[in-house]
């Protein structure tokens, strides 16, 4: 726990709690837009099939999920690139690594610190989200209300998954960070890896569990297959 | 007297170049061994295999009876500045040396060693606002802070100015008489003959001449300098 404090101590928290809020207003705008880009088209002669998406609580918790999915797994890149990637490949490499402290300790903690902050932020945040979409429809009875129960499970599961997901692409992208020695190719790379894998996620918005489920699954074997390349190669590092 | 460090036969090589080959050296507890050498001639990479940054290809190195191939739990009784130190400059000095403290697993007065290195007015300021003298003083003040029985300091007066250099040297002196054992490199003669017991050359990859700096200084007179430099040359 104390290796945990100290590390949150070198980070500036707050720079991130805001990038946080920020992206959870900028989500829950677009949200709500998505609620009344229904109601204006429903108007015209039939639903469009390309507003389809927007008409039902499947469809927008996906497209809500995909859009948070991007924005947080950017979000645990920028964080991994601080924590991690300037670190090592950083002046403080010197420092850091002349502390009595096993470097699988220090490296583990460093990734865990991501992992946390991303899955836990994202995680709240569609959660919050979606329930705020949730309550506005309701109260302006814009979109047909789903079983309760039900979609509070799949918001709930499937933003977890988002938050697994968003993590561990943070941790993907730092090995190539760490390969350039470039906390900015960090962040490139996580961009990437979105504007790839994010339209898998609208793929199918009614087995969105199922989806999620099988890219964090994917997604969280090849961080926990590059965490132990980096731990090996740290074990090993000259500076 | 109980030595500090020992460093048995030591090799080093990039690719095809070897820097540091088949050297050895001792520090004994409580003293000033001063490593002088041309630019490149390794004396940073030899710190760096102390600290355990870089690895031996062979030979080992033994601080306090611990070698440094092993656990590194014995860098708690290391202290070190190498090149230019590197701080988190959104923080203060005193909660950076008390962040140091918890890593090190140790407890100190940061008050005391901020005013032993005369930071005591701007302890409260970010880092990112010192002079590169401050940051060599702050650099020299987490070194010291964990009361290690070495220090490793890599050409420390670097930036400094000459009251700064007096006080710095003054500050090692006082160190070594509370036990402490400091290992100080150099290319400037000027700066070791002042502050080191004893002198190691390392030329060639290997410390070609050990001696002590006052018995060296009355045999040579003013011919000490031209000595060293002919040592450090390889001649």
């Amino acid at each position: 726990m104390n290796l945990y404090i100290l590390e949150m101590k070198k980070i500036r928290f707050s720079t991130y709690l805001w990038a946080i809020l920020g992206i959870f207003a900028s989500l829950l705008a677009l949200g709500i837009l998505f609620l009344f880009i229904f109601q204006i088209e429903k108007g015209q002669s039939g639903i469009p099939e390309e507003v389809e998406l927007f008409a039902n609580w499947n469809g927008l918790l996906a497209l809500t999920t995909a859009l948070a999915f991007v924005c947080f797994s950017v979000l645990s890149a920028v964080i991994a690139a601080k924590v991690v990637v300037s670190e090592y490949c950083g002046r403080n490499a010197i420092v850091l690594l002349s502390y009595p402290v096993k470097r699988k300790a220090l490296l583990e903690t460093k990734c865990l610190l991501v992992c946390g902050i991303t899955t836990i932020s994202a995680f709240i945040s569609n959660i919050f989200v979606v329930g705020i979409m949730y309550v506005i429809s309701h109260i302006f009875g814009i979109v047909p209300q789903m079983n309760t129960r039900h979609f509070v499970l799949t918001a709930l599961i499937s933003s977890i998954l988002m938050g697994i997901s968003s993590s561990a692409v943070g941790i993907i992208s730092t090995a190539v960070g760490w390969k350039k020695r470039s906390g900015i190719a960090t962040i490139v790379c996580s961009l990437i890896i979105v504007c790839v894998l994010t339209n898998f996620i609208t793929v199918s918005p009614r087995n969105i569990i199922w989806v999620m489920l099988a890219i964090s699954t994917v997604f969280f074997v090849i961080a926990i297959v590059i965490y132990h390349i980096l731990a090996n190669r740290i074990e090993k590092m000259e500076v | 007297m109980q030595t500090v460090l020992d460093v048995k036969s030591v090799e080093k090589s990039y690719g095809q170049t070897q820097v540091i080959n088949h050297c050895s050296f001792k520090i004994q507890a409580g003293e000033i061994y001063g490593l002088l050498g041309i630019n490149g001639a390794g004396k940073t990479t030899l710190m760096k295999m102390i600290l355990g940054l870089q690895q031996t290809n062979n030979g080992s190195i033994y601080v306090l009876g611990q070698e440094v191939s092993g656990s590194p739990e014995y860098l708690s009784n290391v202290g070190s500045v190498i090149e230019t130190p590197a701080f988190y400059e959104h923080l203060s000095a005193s909660e950076l040396l008390a962040m140091h403290l918890c890593y090190m697993k140790k407890k100190a007065n940061i008050a005391e060693i901020l005013q032993l290195v005369g930071l005591e007015n701007v302890n409260q300021k970010p880092i990112a606002q010192y002079s590169l003298g401050m940051k060599q003083r702050l650099g020299l003040a987490r070194a010291i802070i964990h009361q290690p029985n070495l220090l490793i300091l890599d050409e420390p007066l670097n930036g400094l100015d000459p009251i700064a250099i007096t006080e710095m040297r003054e500050l090692m002196k006082k160190l070594t008489r509370d036990g402490m054992s400091i290992l100080l490199s150099s290319h400037i003669i000027e700066e070791i003959k002042h502050t080191a017991d004893r002198v190691g050359i390392l030329s060639g990859g290997y410390i070609k001449q050990e001696f002590s700096v006052a018995e060296k200084m009355a045999e040579c007179g003013e011919r000490f300098e031209d000595y060293v430099i002919g040592l450090m040359k390889g001649n």
